[in-house]
């Protein structure tokens, strides 16, 4: 296992490192440059201050200097400064805007993962009813819906009509003008704190399925999520720091919903139909017939043995998921005009800021690897076929 | 449908474990109603090993699936009765059903291959099958216990116990569902193809090893096969379906030596002999029929060298042709004087 990590970690920084190269060469070669683009239409810039301006920000040399320059940077850790912002470190707006699509879209990954692999699970196991055709033609509906006009829709109706939910943005600054915390700690504590309590209901279900009894098992997955929201709510009512932040908290939680309910609406049903299909494959196995024969309730013979064999490829299409997570976050992000990664992944293209790009999209691969890399390890977890042998 | 009670028992004398009376079952299709259980009545007494045999499609797996009900959604029971111990299996509730399971009939299924999860260890899963059934509940020393004596029943080293299914070879896996079968102490176990997919020698292997377990334990057995050859080792009784109906029932070596039914002499004659006199084994031509629209009169007519105009009309009712032997048939008589006259 350690050797698997080990080689699985050297891959994965040759691949960066190949990834990096490709998006830095490409980014260059884009016609024009920052400073044409600010100067070239103003005439009363002279010649010189355009070549100064090229040389206080390193374009007049060579493209391979530039190139060496930024990858030894790089890798210690400075990522340059934005042209656009000059002299603010590129790290330094990274790190403000990272938090809130890490929080705004794992929330929403984790919340239609789950809709879609319980939907998937209960249209498998009961096939053939009316329900399911009705789960079916509206998940796929919405699965077809272009998500800008769809968020629209949903704006009109929740923010407009009915006036529930706030329009955009990630806050209300009226609530925040006194605020003695940037939106950032918030967005950073309300990513552990909801992270811990995640870990302690994945560890409760993943214990739960390795019991036989099916009591405990109920008893560990619903343990679990007490656990868990219990955590939570003794976090943010129970301790001195939550109570502080609990309100600016509450706001943020409040203008995510909109944006998480519009990304599960639209992509559950692929999550659902995959579950229902690698279900139903399942449902056929003999083992599962093997179950019933043994006399274990069909609950059991439902969760433990179809779902939980259903569950692998579910899992590999995450890998994917943690993909769209950023792609989709840059529609997403314009529309709910969230200032997160996706926007200043635009922003920074279009204006040819050069070092924000290559930071931007230098995150997006390392997200990706490192989600790569999870689901690897989990899989092997959940599968003992692939699971990896000390000799393999 | 019919009040005539047949006993067809062969053993008898031994106390009736298991009987199946006027079994009818149906599936629904979008295409129609296919008839694939048909009137089937069989008994099978305690300690008794019996085969089915029949081509793919005859029904038999559906009968096998029937006892532990566990048939198809779409599957219905027009009529008939499946008697354990005296207890109408098609009455239960599926609460008191699911505590038959196992408990009482337990199954060897069709490419046991497949019979394993392959995400859970093999010892887990006989486990699973213990926590559902002992009252009261065993505790964790007793099962380790009964795992590890069963594997060495079946003839494996109960280390293997802690593996996962495709760590073991076929034959591993094969004795290991044969210990899972066995786990809960169930009175009549299943085996539905048991050996297909394994090569002769250890299919060999485990058929003797299945009879030395079912007489030392005293345990009913019900093969299923296609194979005559392997039901012929194993049983003492043989029921033999063509399209759904049981067309011939009896003592394994009265049915094998002097067969009364076409199909059963002609599934036979199929098989070349070795040792016995040099003859070309007789090919069965054509296919089953569609049971969609099964043909009238005798279902086996369309293929049956020796039809005759009242086969066509009439259905033959199972007539008792010897003292344990019951054939589906007009001309039961003559079959094997007729059989010698093949080309």
């Amino acid at each position: 296992m350690i050797r698997y990590v080990t080689r699985r970690l050297i891959q994965m920084v040759f691949l960066f490192l190949v990834f990096l190269t490709v998006t830095w060469f490409l980014l260059y070669i884009l016609p024009g440059d920052s400073v044409a683009l600010k100067y070239a239409g103003n005439p009363n810039i002279p010649p010189q201050a355009r070549e100064v301006a090229m040389e206080r920000l390193g374009l007049d040399k060579p493209v391979l200097i530039q190139f060496r320059d930024y990858m030894f940077n790089f890798f210690q850790g400075d990522l340059g400064v934005s042209f656009n912002q000059y002299p603010r470190p590129v790290v330094d707006i990274i790190a403000e805007r990272l938090p809130r699509t890490l929080v705004l879209f794992l929330a929403a990954l984790v919340t239609y993962y789950w809709a879609g692999f319980v939907a998937g699970k209960y249209l498998a196991w009961r096939r053939g009813n009316r329900g399911e055709m009705l789960i079916t033609v509206s998940g796929v509906g919405l699965y077809s819906m272009f998500l800008p006009f769809f968020a629209l829709m949903l704006i009109w109706l929740f923010s407009v009509q009915l006036g529930l939910l706030p329009l955009s943005k990630f806050l209300d600054p009226e609530q925040w003008r006194d605020a003695p915390f940037m939106a950032n700690q918030v967005f950073m504590r309300l990513f552990w704190v909801t992270l811990a309590g995640g870990i302690a209901m994945f560890g409760a279900s993943f214990f739960a399925l390795r019991t036989r009894s099916r009591r405990l098992e109920r008893g560990l997955k619903w343990g679990g999520f007490v656990l868990a929201a219990v955590w939570i709510l003794f976090y943010w009512w129970g301790t001195e720091s939550g109570q502080a932040m609990r309100v600016y908290a509450g706001d943020i939680g409040f203008h995510m919903i909109l944006p998480v309910l519009t990304l599960t609406l639209i992509a559950f049903a692929g999550v659902m139909l995959l579950t229902r299909s690698s279900m139903l494959e399942t449902l056929r196995e003999d083992y599962i017939l093997t179950a019933r024969a043994k006399g274990l309730p069909e609950g059991m013979v439902r969760d433990r043995h179809a779902a939980r064999t259903a569950l692998l490829p579910v899992v590999t299409s995450l890998v994917l998921a943690v993909a769209t997570v950023i792609d989709g976050g840059v529609i997403t992000e314009a529309v709910f005009s969230w200032p997160g990664m996706g926007e200043i992944l635009i922003s920074s293209v279009l204006s040819e800021d050069i070092p924000v790009a290559v930071g931007a999209f230098s995150f997006i691969g390392i997200m990706a690897l490192v989600g790569h890399f999870v689901v690897d390890v989990l899989y092997g977890l959940l599968d003992p076929r692939i699971r990896v042998t000390e000799h393999g | 449908m019919t009040t005539r009670k047949l006993p067809l028992e062969v053993s008898a004398g031994r106390s009736r474990l298991l009987e199946v009376d006027g079994l009818v079952m149906r599936y629904d299709t979008e295409a129609g109603e296919v008839s694939a259980v048909e009137n089937v009545t069989f008994s099978l007494g305690r300690g008794e090993a019996m085969g089915l045999v029949g081509e793919s499609g005859c029904g038999k797996t559906s009968v096998a699936l029937s006892l532990l009900r566990l048939a198809p959604d779409n599957a219905r029971y027009q009529s008939g009765s499946i008697l354990w111990e005296g207890v109408d299996l098609l009455e239960l509730s599926d609460q008191k059903m699911r505590e038959y399971r196992w408990a009482e009939i337990s199954m060897v299924f069709q490419g046991a291959m497949n019979a394993w999860n392959p995400v859970y260890r093999v010892g887990e899963q006989i486990r699973e099958a213990m926590d559902q059934h002992f009252d009261p509940p065993l505790n964790k020393s007793e099962k380790d216990q009964r795992v590890d004596s069963l594997f060495q029943l079946v003839g494996l080293d109960p280390a293997l116990q802690t593996r996962y299914p495709h760590e073991l070879s076929g034959g591993m896996r094969q004795r290991a569902v044969i210990a899972m079968a066995l786990s809960c102490e169930p009175k009549l176990i299943i085996a539905d193809e048991p050996t297909t997919a394994l090569d002769v020698i250890v299919q060999a292997q485990i058929l003797e090893e299945l009879k030395e377990i079912q007489e030392d334990l005293g345990l009913s057995i019900l093969y299923i096969s296609h194979d005559m050859a392997v039901i012929a080792q194993v049983t003492e009784t043989i029921g033999v379906m063509y399209a759904g109906k049981l067309v011939e029932f009896g003592s394994t070596r009265e049915v094998f030596h002097r067969p009364r039914h076409p199909y059963s002499y002609l599934l036979l004659s199929s098989i070349p002999s070795v040792t016995g006199p040099r003859r070309r084994p007789v090919s069965l031509e054509g296919t089953p029929p569609n049971l969609l629209a099964p043909p009238a009169g005798c279902r086996f007519h369309p293929r049956c060298p020796w039809a005759t105009e009242q086969c066509r009309t009439e259905e033959p009712p199972m007539m008792e042709i010897g003292p344990s032997q019951w054939a589906a048939c007009w001309n039961s008589e003559q079959v094997p004087e007729m059989g010698e006259q093949l080309p």
